[in-house]
């Protein structure tokens, strides 16, 4: 208890606050009548208006995490991402949440914060996504069979049964290789903007596939987004925004229909263990 | 650390033995007989007759806390509920108030923001795994100075160790808030709390950083017989009250009336304004 003799405790430290907040990323120009309201917006330069009447969402979607406007080839290839991850599935533990809270009457603007929150983990989620990116920048240099063979031949944890991920986006899923990435990936890859990364996926695919692994969506988003530029701490919130669609419409779905629309388990499904059971 | 036994290509039998059913460890509703909980019935043997923070943990924890350690709990989510808005999770709730959210969505929102590498439950996970392992290497006979070295990423640079140091100010006015409660209650001072002491014994000589709440907070809680992921995720909501009151107060005023800005109170650094280019032929 050696704080109760002392008398000063704290001491504010001489932290220097910024006093306005620095954005390198939107400019607003205030209306002369009114400070608080923008008469113009610029994206990086760019104005809003302008963007609207001569870029696609995709191009836009890119400065504003780049910025600069991609070329033709870059937003191809964001493009078919997006198209490609729009929807996790109704089976997705994401969707799953979105859709339990709409069956359950949540309010419909809980219904996306919801799923994007649990697709926010570090399986199968956005922090796979980062460090999935981070992965493949440190080791990308290196030769990609190596690097599977020296996972491969490395002791980890082993807390559960089920999917073995061997590194951040590839893996095992219901003890399978999961055949859409791939698929995706054979596309992706033909495009002119598919650069290192996911070349390198493929390869480091190749030597784990003998192992029953592949490519993951995780992994898949990683690639991509890698390639085209983004930095590994966006790769989480980009996967969840591009997910974000599937997400929201499988939940509103469900927002309107009785809560019968979805299981909810009789007691011969739902076990409770002798233990957890008052006797 | 195992080796796993090389997977079998598409056996499915894990996720068969799951599908269709859900097994509870924990407990659940029979109706017209007990809604279970860890062997408890919870509306014959725990309301009433024991605490919300005694249930708290025993939901995580899976066994019931003597009622001093709930007590604890709760003298410690007070030192986490702050009602000011310029905390950061605290001004999420705040904001979501200005902007007319419901509280269920403010005080979500305020949680996840609180779940930091800087403060608040985000710190605990470090901090309770650099005490765990300092008392590793103590035991082992190192000396406490040379544990906090070992912390220094540079050797210029000062080290940098969960659970001491604040961003704001040097020194934390909850801990001997906390030390009192510790004291009230009976508890003694053991060895993840002692060394905790004395690293900040030699921090404070080295570079005059001193303990924050955080730190004690895990020493104490180690030393309960917790591992770090129970107590993160013991305390993983602990801001909410301070993120209630901020989000009250925002909402019971004019919308977006909190904390407004001007377009010049953002100080744009980025390129000129400029036209989009033609498209390439």
């Amino acid at each position: 208890m050696r704080y109760q003799k002392q008398k000063k405790i704290v001491q504010k430290r001489d932290k220097k606050f910024t006093n306005r907040t620095v954005t390198r990323i939107w400019q607003e120009e205030p209306l002369p009548t009114n400070p608080y309201l923008a008469a113009t917006c610029r994206c990086h330069g760019y104005d809003l208006l302008e963007l609207t009447k001569k870029c696609s969402f995709v191009d836009v979607l890119f400065l504003l995490f780049q910025g600069e406007l991609p070329d033709r080839n870059q937003a191809d290839l964001l493009e078919k991402l997006m198209i490609a991850l729009i929807n996790p599935g109704p089976r997705h533990p994401a969707t799953r949440a979105s859709m339990n809270a709409a069956v359950g009457k949540a309010e419909p603007a809980h219904i996306l914060p919801t799923g994007l929150t649990v697709l926010s983990g570090a399986h199968l989620g956005g922090e796979e996504v980062s460090a999935a990116m981070h992965f493949l920048r440190k080791q990308g240099k290196k030769n990609a069979s190596a690097v599977a063979d020296e996972l491969l031949s490395q002791p980890h944890e082993n807390h559960w049964e089920g999917d073995w991920h061997i590194a951040p986006g590839f893996g095992t899923r219901f003890g399978g290789i999961d055949p859409i990435p791939q698929k995706i990936i054979n596309v992706l890859e033909k495009l002119p903007a598919a650069g290192k990364a996911i070349k390198w996926g493929n390869k480091f695919v190749t030597a784990i596939t003998r192992q029953g692994m592949g490519w993951l969506d995780t992994g898949l988003a990683a690639a991509v987004l890698y390639d085209l530029g983004f930095h590994y701490r966006a790769g989480a919130g980009l996967f969840q925004l591009l997910r974000a669609p599937g997400i929201l419409a499988h939940g509103l779905e469900l927002a309107n229909k009785p809560i019968t629309a979805m299981p909810f388990l009789d007691e011969e499904h739902y076990v409770i263990a002798k233990q957890a059971r008052k006797e | 650390m195992s080796l796993r036994n090389k997977p079998e290509k598409n056996d499915t039998t894990f996720w068969d033995q799951r599908r269709g059913v859900i097994r509870s460890q924990k407990g659940g509703w029979v109706i017209n007989e007990a809604i279970h909980n860890h062997g408890y019935s919870m509306m014959d043997d725990l309301v009433g007759k024991v605490s919300f923070f005694q249930v708290f943990f025993l939901n995580i924890i899976g066994k019931l806390p003597a009622q001093r350690l709930a007590e604890w709990l709760e003298a410690y989510w007070i030192c986490l509920s702050w009602p000011d808005a310029r905390i950061w999770c605290n001004q999420v709730g705040s904001l979501a108030g200005s902007l007319r959210t419901s509280p269920v969505a403010a005080v979500s929102c305020g949680i996840l923001a609180s779940d930091s590498t800087r403060y608040g439950p985000g710190t605990t996970y470090a901090a309770t795994k650099f005490i765990i392992s300092a008392l590793k290497k103590k035991k082992s006979g190192l000396p406490v100075g040379k544990i906090i070295s070992e912390e220094q990423r540079g050797r210029s640079s000062s080290p940098k160790i969960m659970g001491y140091t604040r961003p704001i100010a040097n020194g934390d006015e909850r801990i001997p808030a906390m030390e009192r409660v510790t004291q009230k209650l009976g508890f003694e001072i053991g060895e993840h709390l002692s060394l905790a002491y004395e690293i900040e014994e030699v921090l404070i000589k080295q570079s005059e950083e001193k303990m924050n709440i955080g730190g004690y907070r895990c020493a104490f809680l180690l030393d309960q017989g917790l591992t770090p992921m129970e107590i993160y995720r013991l305390l993983s909501p602990v801001v909410f009250a301070g993120v209630l009151a901020c989000y009250t107060e925002a909402a019971d005023s004019s919308p977006e009336s909190f904390f407004p800005l001007r377009c010049d109170d953002i100080n744009y650094q980025g390129v000129n304004s400029r036209s989009v280019p033609p498209p390439p032929n």
